[in-house]
């Protein structure tokens, strides 16, 4: 149904201690963001990258078109940041449109490459704990940062409906596609506007059950589950430690002294 | 249905007519900043400045669990609405292409600005991590967009229509359409103000909202459209959960 909550789950980092997975992403990607560097940017991607391919085990052909997912936005924007419209020619080109320029400079055009792999590296730490540890491992780390309960325990209960919402909701519109349900513009938007009563609807009869089943087994406002957690290996957490310690030197360095 | 046969005809009517002027809808999902988009210093910045509504939403809910705890699976229901809504494709013109709502308008319309703003939060964790839509990072700039300053603006709107005795069907449409491009506006703000390479932020403002509103600007009034079509849909067939739904709006 979701295809990254699939392939995490067949990972082979999957039974990796969450927590040192959940820490280097999340160190990484803020070395990454904060230190805007080109070079930086690089090395993140193909670590980050390699990491999931090659020890997730996640097919290649998968991880690229999954690095195309922001592609729309990112080009957007770079559209935004890149061009002007002025009435004198910037340095690197200049397309003259009546007496307006569509014009950019050397400067934005670095400024903006930047951005773009910036923004590629961050992708790719996000992409590795998505594809390497499954939300309920997550939310148990940030159980363990002393995350409020109550917030937690919502996040457990969103994840779970998400999936039977998910599972009602495109049972609703195969039905609907067997039924001429989207033969034409007005149809399907007054089909998507039933669905979406029908969901909600569905989804409150489905609350109030689970509430009651819930309750007859004991329901006190804590949902305890069993974590199997994998004990953290010193051998990783060293080798964690050390490449981010270097990656950060290596960012400071580019930053100040070069 | 048959009740509802001569409004619904005149919805369906306009609908048809916006989607005759706005014919294309490229692929364009609600507009989150993705991972990495902004720098450090405006993602904390931004953080920060949704704590406040965060605690306020996360007290409000606490209050309300502590009055009625059963209210925690309809919550967490709510929350996973939001997402599923936010997730699934919207009927567009063009075949083969996929757009997404953002669902927020309607949240706040159902559940109140404040509940929305934590069930916001978390739906964006989630669809950071699952869907890859926005990012850690730019959490705290996309809530404040998306799950604060939009949800508030069109519960604002809703309940003036409310008071003023505005058609109920033109309410609502209102209340998401326009917290839907207050969002698309907020965004454009906050990556204007990170990124203004060679002009001024307002002209950098200027530049991301023109890039921007060919796909925000229809996807808002489908929004609007389908968000109409739902309430109504749901006053239609579901009064008693729609009273359910009540508890959480009321307790602040």
């Amino acid at each position: 149904m979701i295809t990254i909550d699939k392939l995490c789950y067949h990972s082979k980092l999957r039974y990796e201690n969450a927590g040192e997975k959940f820490a280097f992403a999340v160190i990484t990607l803020c070395i990454c963001v904060m230190s805007r560097s080109i070079a930086v940017a690089c090395i993140v991607l193909a670590v980050t990258g390699i990491l999931a391919v090659w020890k997730g085990g996640i097919p290649v052909s998968r991880y690229l078109r999954f690095l195309t997912v922001p592609l729309a936005f990112l080009f957007l924007s770079t559209v935004a940041i890149m061009f002007n419209i002025k009435k004198a020619p910037l340095d690197l080109f200049a397309i003259p449109v009546g007496s307006w320029y569509i014009t950019a400079s050397t400067d934005s055009f670095f400024y903006a490459l930047q951005l773009i792999l910036t923004a590629l590296g961050a992708v790719s730490c996000l992409y590795f704990l998505s594809f390497t540890t499954p939300m309920p491992d997550i939310l148990e780390v940030l159980r363990k940062f002393h995350c409020p309960g109550l917030l937690i325990e919502l996040m457990l209960l969103i994840y779970r409906f998400i999936f039977i919402l998910l599972d009602t909701a495109s049972a609703i519109s195969t039905s609907q596609n067997c039924r001429l349900g989207n033969k034409d513009y007005r149809t399907s938007l007054k089909s998507f506007g039933l669905l979406g009563s029908v969901l909600m609807i569905r989804a409150i009869s489905r609350s109030n059950k689970l509430y009651d089943a819930m309750e007859a087994r004991c329901y006190d406002g804590r949902i305890q589950v069993l974590s199997e957690n994998q004990p953290p290996r010193k051998k990783i957490i060293a080798a964690i430690a050390v490449f981010d310690t270097a990656l950060f030197i290596f960012a400071i360095w580019r930053r100040f002294f070069s | 249905m048959s009740k509802l046969s001569k409004q619904e005809k005149r919805i369906l009517a306009l609908a048809a007519a916006f989607a005759l002027t706005f014919g294309i809808v490229p692929n364009v999902s609600a507009m989150h900043i993705m991972e990495g988009y902004l720098p450090g210093g405006f993602c904390i910045a931004w953080g920060v400045l949704c704590l406040p509504f965060l605690i306020a939403g996360f007290l409000s809910i606490k209050k309300t669990l502590n009055e009625h705890r059963n209210l925690i699976t309809l919550l967490a229901m709510s929350g996973a609405f939001i997402f599923v809504i936010s997730s699934l494709k919207i009927p567009s013109v063009t075949t083969g292409s996929c757009s997404h709502m953002t669902g927020t308008g309607l949240g706040a319309i159902l559940f109140g600005p404040s509940a929305v703003s934590i069930l916001g939060l978390i739906v964006l964790l989630f669809q950071a991590i699952l869907l890859a839509h926005g990012g850690l990072t730019t959490i705290g700039a996309n809530t404040f967009s998306m799950a604060i300053a939009g949800p508030f603006v069109s519960y604002g709107i809703y309940t003036l229509c409310k008071k003023a005795g505005v058609n109920k069907r033109a309410g609502i449409f209102l209340a998401a359409t326009l917290g839907d491009l207050f969002t698309y506006c907020v965004t454009a703000l906050q990556m204007a103000l990170a990124h203004h390479a060679d002009t001024t932020v307002g002209g950098a403002l200027v530049k991301f909202l023109a890039v921007f509103a060919p796909t925000q600007v229809p996807l808002a009034i489908i929004e609007g459209i389908i968000t109409v079509l739902i309430v109504m849909g749901l006053e239609t067939y579901a009064k008693p959960e729609l009273k359910a739904i009540g508890f959480i709006k009321e307790a602040k």
